[in-house]
């Protein structure tokens, strides 16, 4: 049994008869063809797969696509602006804030979440709020001190 | 070279715009025509009789269309020949990419099969019924040893599957001479670096052809290419390696049975098929690293001088034959660590277990080799009532010996380690910080400091595994070679293309670099092909995202490549502008004549010469505007291959690093908290310093997560407890501490650039940093720490043993 | 990966979804779906059937009902974390909420579905307990209210019945009481090895005339550390005496072992935590 769902994706709208069992990060991979939000676990402790829903950070292979039905969500990809890099998106590829790439769309959506709620974040503040992210390349220094400098950017912008 | 106006610089990460943006392209992000899902079914045993498969109920459902089992893994393939990992190996045992008759972990794959949706595929896997008969679990090496122990190998009458021993030196006699022998026991855990995109490939066969394609996440095209001719008896082989979601060695070996099978898979429905691993199939089977035991012994003298060192090593290596030594020959990279000791015996037992096989995992057992050093330098200053710091500096190679050969002969190329020691010192306020701990003593807080140093070997020579198999005749990879080509299009543009692939080491980025200051363009305007294809690439055995490779192989290929185009250039343009090549500069792509501003011309107009009009060019002037270069190392004589005395050179060049830890332990709930953590390096010539310190900060702050408490955790049953990261304990942003680099480079003599590895290194002496330090904060509980993870629990165990 | 086949609803009304229930075989409530859609993933759970609560309007509410303050089982964790109105009333609530998982499940994770997965080291139960709170179970026979003593059953069970629906927790507005919950977390997610809620009032004499605390992660279930409570209260609360309670914390409770903690560790743990919940209350 199929549902039919309707989801606008970075600002597009995707109407897709979908299994109820689809996750949403399969249906963001596969149904609507953007790779950028990765899967790198099972239970939800990764947080690769992270995206924004209905203006929240969620790790969307915890979710049902059908969950998602009338909502608005914001990927990876509708973060750049027609070529130019969001704030966030320079002071990652700037200060390496990224190795293997992988972690980095969740990454990137949860300092965008984080800066959104907390412009001027502490260092403890910006550990907190990607804390749902793992990654196996950085320690995490070189991430930290990006957000940090997006955070400077766009307090200028 | 005229100048280096992008090496030693960070740049803008080439790699990172694509990453930043969601427009990686990683295997699992491919979809071919047609293309089918596979997933495989592992065993629930640790150990067990394989009596009977049946895949009949999971063939019926529409959509699924092909299951291998095991009768049919053995009917239509090949085993693995037993490569270099199996050395040691006593008799000859097929291994198969799936277990044939016999399961000997939990997650061995047994079967797999192929259907229209991932979904499907799960469905029908749950329908194959496999009959096991449950054998006893072996989990524990000691218990493994014991003559009545279940056998995982029958063929080898034992589950000790290797024991041998080398020394260097004159051992007894540094042992009669000793004023004191200091003697320790140690053990390191399982753990993995579990890089975030499990296992992935795709395999696509054109049956008329005969040429199998796979996209795979694979570190060493070379294993897949061989695994994938020999298993399956193919000659057309073509493996493509898009972006890598990490690897730390993870994805070199395992990886290689299940694109086996996959292809198979492939080769028996007709259709493209995929697999992606999840997270608790690589937690299980993907790999882990060795635990290894240690008994140490060190003849000292009075002021701390070690004449000699013993130890055996008991590896744990899990229940395959196919990476039997790895952890003990690695060894020989870094045996003597930063010390002058002349004298080395060392003893290796491999004993197989009903557990994960192992597989290299960042700097493979070369952790293991600095954690017996440092502990035993902590463990002689205690017994010797002399300061850590003073054993470890008096037995230091010292500046004026470099390069320096160790007595198993590897040539140290350069370094400072006594500077490095005594930087890091002064960095963190040592003998300030000692004073706070005196003071805070009092008032009941634990703080401890350690310090620790080693090195990290560069450029892997597996010439180094005769040492320990005289009868290995020879060893592929025995020095390396890799290649790279660089090509100037006929609009002008740069291309690229490296012999490896790239798992995050911003390769891209540096090799951009190295390329634009020889050939006098922006980096920018190189642009590098990707992914890696092993019908294009000009690759060779070291094209392997491994074995610290990089910097001596690729960065010497692309060197070489990139100067043999200069002097194309330089030739072609002196020709058309009627100059001397020596009188001309190249400059933002534009080669002009010094003095005459006239007498200029751009990469696209020589373009356009070389690939298209032969009368503007020299006689005999090969057209085309493209250089291949394959690198071996220069200096690789002596001690290429071991003589009769095992000498051998088992890495090329040798960084460095001191590494300070500060740690306060919470005296009631055990837990460690890291305060600081420093790290004084000496990487060589650094070539792009933000890609230097990534490598260093991610290594640091694995070894640091593997100290502090994450690992793999089986049951009595041989059963894995740690399926998940969470399980795992892997640290997040929240349990990695800061981590501060300073380099000190002592460029190395033997390489292009001066450079030197910086991929794994500190992942080698930190988790022997944070033993240090914990010991050191526990010193007034007169706690000795032996062995790792330092949980809160076993740190709590450590001090309520030391107060009973 | 992939969970197995099931059929999905998404009642608009909470009638709709309760006759799901009864009508439908093997039916599987989903909330917030941090918890179940893992197990689901994991093919541990495979319900046939999934009605999803998230689109029946007003179950997700905080509100102020006399000296009680209500909220709706589909309020979220980010909700409770950030609502001035716990923070000043009920603060444990928002305390609690705040170190649950991370930023991700936080905004998804439901105060119901926590609840009604009744995980042994679930954060929320230990501050539910503590409140003495009653959840609000309505099912095909009208509503009932169950008390938090009653609602924790044992391992992964509550007292809600397979045809019922958890649609509000009401805790009482706690007006000067001092809170706190502290826990020893896993690494990497966050979960509590051990978990401590303390909800206590001292009177002008610095005596301690009432005291909750709700222990999580140690047992089976979560538990009120009654032999604690009994010794401390009446008391004034000084550090010796507040530790020598402590160890009474695990009586009566067959302590649980696992990769995070034998029985012995977990046992000490819990004690650490009961000293370490107990102070930061009083200086809340």
């Amino acid at each position: 049994m199929k549902e039919t769902i309707k989801v606008t994706v970075n600002g597009r709208t995707y109407v897709e008869d979908v299994e109820p069992r689809l996750l949403l990060s399969h249906f963001l991979r596969e149904t609507v063809g953007l790779t950028g939000t990765h899967v790198g676990c099972v239970i939800g402790e990764c947080g690769a797969c992270t995206v924004i829903l209905n203006g929240k950070l969620v790790k969307s292979c915890l979710l049902f696509a059908v969950q998602a039905d009338g909502k608005e969500i914001l990927t990876v990809e509708g973060l750049a602006a027609n070529g130019t890099l969001h704030p966030i998106q320079k002071a990652f590829v700037e200060g390496y804030g990224l190795q293997c790439g992988y972690c980095t769309p969740g990454m990137i959506l949860a300092a965008y979440y984080l800066l959104g709620k907390n412009p001027d974040p502490t260092e403890e503040d910006i550990r907190k709020g990607l804390a749902g992210n793992l990654c196996m390349c950085t320690g995490y220094m070189q991430i930290v001190e990006a957000v940090k400098e997006a955070a400077k950017q766009l307090k200028k912008a | 070279m005229a100048e280096t106006k992008y090496i030693g610089k960070t740049i803008p990460s080439k790699e990172g715009a694509r990453h930043a943006t969601g427009r990686g392209l990683y295997t699992d992000d491919f979809t071919l025509p047609g293309m089918l899902h596979a997933v495989i079914l592992r065993s629930p045993h640790a150990h067990a009789r394989i009596l009977k498969v049946d895949p009949q109920a999971a063939r019926e459902p529409p959509g699924v269309f092909t299951v291998v089992t095991p009768e049919e893994i053995e009917k239509k393939t090949h085993p693995f020949k037993p490569g270099r990992y199996a050395a040691g190996l006593k008799k000859a045992i097929p291994e198969y990419a799936g277990a044939i008759g016999k399961v000997r972990y939990v997650g061995e794959p047994v079967a797999a099969l192929a259907a229209r949706t991932r979904g499907a595929a799960e469905d029908a896997l749950e329908l194959i019924s496999v009959e096991y008969e449950p054998l006893p679990a072996v989990v524990d090496t000691a218990e493994a040893m014991r003559p009545t122990a279940p056998l995982l190998f029958e063929e080898l009458g034992s589950n000790l599957a290797w024991k041998g021993s080398l020394h260097y030196g004159d051992v007894a006699a540094a042992f009669n001479q000793a004023d004191k022998v200091v003697r320790e026991h140690l053990k390191i855990h399982r753990y993995s670096s579990t890089p975030l995109e499990p296992f992935a490939c795709i395999a696509s066969f054109d049956a008329a052809s005969k040429k199998l394609t796979v996209w795979v996440n694979a570190q060493v095209p070379e294993v897949i290419y061989d695994a994938l001719r020999e298993a399956l008896g193919l000659e057309d082989v073509r493996v493509i390696i898009p972006d890598i979601g990490g690897g730390f060695g993870q994805k070199i070996h395992l990886i290689r049975k299940y694109v086996v099978l996959i292809s198979l898979l492939a080769i028996e429905s007709g259709r493209p098929v995929k697999w992606t691993e999840d997270r608790s199939e690589h937690m299980m089977a993907a790999g882990h690293s060795c635990a290894q035991e240690f008994d140490v012994e060190a003849a000292v003298k009075n002021d701390g001088t070690v004449l000699g060192l013993k130890f055996k090593e008991i590896d744990d290596v899990g229940g395959s034959i196919s990476t039997l030594t790895i952890h003990f020959t690695n060894k020989l990279n870094n045996l003597s660590n930063t010390y002058r000791t002349k004298n080395i015996f060392l003893e290796g037992c491999s004993v197989v277990t009903n557990k994960c096989p192992v597989i290299p995992n960042r700097g493979i057992g070369k952790p293991g080799m600095c954690f017996i050093w440092e502990r035993m330098m902590d463990r002689i200053a205690q017994e010797l009532d002399l300061s850590p710091i003073e054993v470890r500096s008096i037995n230091l190679v010292q500046p004026e010996e470099m390069p320096y050969t160790t007595p198993s002969g590897n040539i140290y190329d350069s370094g400072d380690y006594p500077a490095l020691l005594k930087r890091a010192l002064e960095k963190i306020g040592y003998e300030k910080l000692k004073a706070e701990q005196r003071r805070e003593r009092e008032q009941g807080r634990l703080l401890g400091i350690g310090v620790v140093i080693g090195v990290e070997p560069g450029g892997r020579n597996a010439a180094r595994d005769m040492a320990i198999f005289p009868e290995m005749k020879e060893s592929p990879g025995s020095g390396g070679v890799n290649g790279a080509t660089i090509k100037i299009e006929k609009n002008g543009t740069v291309t690229l293309f490296l012999g490896s692939p790239n798992c995050g080491q911003s390769h891209e980025t540096t090799t951009a670099q190295v390329a634009a200051d020889i050939l006098g363009v922006d980096p920018e305007h190189i642009s590098t092909s990707t992914p890696f294809d092993s019908d294009l690439a000009p690759w060779g055995v070291a094209a392997a995202n491994s074995g610290n490779n990089f910097h001596l192989y690729d960065i010497g290929a692309v060197h070489g490549a990139a100067s043999r185009l200069r002097e194309k250039i330089l030739t072609l343009a002196a020709h058309v502008l009627n100059a001397k090549s020596e009188e001309l500069a190249i400059n933002a792509g534009v080669v002009q004549a010094t003095g005459s501003p006239l007498k200029k011309i751009s990469f696209a107009e020589l373009g356009k010469i070389a690939y298209g009009n032969q009368a503007l060019m020299p006689k005999g002037f090969e057209a085309g505007l493209q250089a291949t270069f394959y690198y071996t190392f220069p200096h690789g004589e002596p001690n290429l291959v071991p003589g009769p005395e095992g000498l051998v050179r088992a890495q090329f060049t040798f960084s460095a690093g001191a590494h300070v830890a500060v740690v306060e332990v919470d005296k009631e709930t055990g837990k460690v908290h890291v305060l600081r953590y420093l790290i004084v390096g000496d990487n060589g010539a650094v070539i792009n310093p933000q890609v230097v310190n990534g490598q260093i900060y991610g290594s640091a702050a694995h070894g640091i997560s593997v100290a502090l408490g994450e690992g793999f955790v089986y049951n009595s049953d041989g059963q894995l407890l740690t399926l998940t990261l969470t399980d795992y304990g892997k640290s997040s942003t929240m349990e990695t501490p800061r981590i501060e680099v300073e380099h000190r480079p002592s460029p190395s003599p033997f390489t292009t650039l001066g450079q030197k590895a910086a991929g794994e290194g500190a992942a080698i002496p930190s988790p022997a940093a944070i033993a240090s330090a914990v010991e050191d904060a526990l010193r007034p509980l007169g706690v000795r720490v032996r062995e790792l993870p330092l949980s809160p629990e076993a740190v709590w165990k450590l001090m309520q043993e030391a107060v009973r | 990966m992939i969970p197995a086949s099931f059929e999905y609803y998404s009642p608009t009304t909470l009638k709709e979804a309760l006759d799901f229930l009864s009508s439908r075989e093997d039916v599987k409530i989903l909330a917030g779906g941090q918890s179940l859609v893992p197990l689901m993933k994991l093919r541990l759970a495979k319900p046939r059937t999934i009605v999803d609560l998230s689109r029946i309007p007003d179950l997700n509410y905080i509100r102020e009902q006399g000296s009680r303050i209500v909220l709706g089982s589909m309020t979220t964790y980010e909700q409770i974390e950030t609502s001035a109105l716990l923070q000043a009333k009920c603060p444990l609530l928002p305390q609690t909420a705040a170190v649950v998982g991370d930023v991700q499940v936080r905004n998804q994770g439901t105060i119901g579905g926590s609840l009604a997965h009744a995980d042994p080291a679930g954060d929320m139960p230990a501050a539910i307990l503590t409140l003495a709170a009653e959840m609000k179970a309505i099912g095909p026979n009208g509503e009932r209210w169950i008390r938090a003593e009653d609602f924790f059953v044992g391992l992964l069970t509550s007292a809600l019945e397979p045809d019922e629906i958890l649609t509000e927790v009401r805790v009482p507005a706690l007006n000067g009481a001092k809170t706190a919950y502290l826990k020893a977390a896993q690494r990497a997610a966050g979960f509590a090895v051990v978990g401590v809620a303390v909800c206590l009032r001292l009177d002008q004499n610095g005596s301690c005339n009432n005291l909750a605390i709700g222990v999580t992660g140690v047992g089976d279930k979560v538990y009120r550390a009654e032999a604690v409570e009994k010794i401390l209260l009446g008391k004034r609360l000084d550090a010796n005496f507040i530790e020598q309670a402590a160890r009474e914390v695990t009586r009566g409770v067959d302590v649980i072992e696992d990769i995070n903690g034998s029985k012995e560790y977990r046992s000490h743990l819990a004690g650490v935590y009961t000293v370490r919940a107990v102070k930061a209350a009083m200086q809340a």
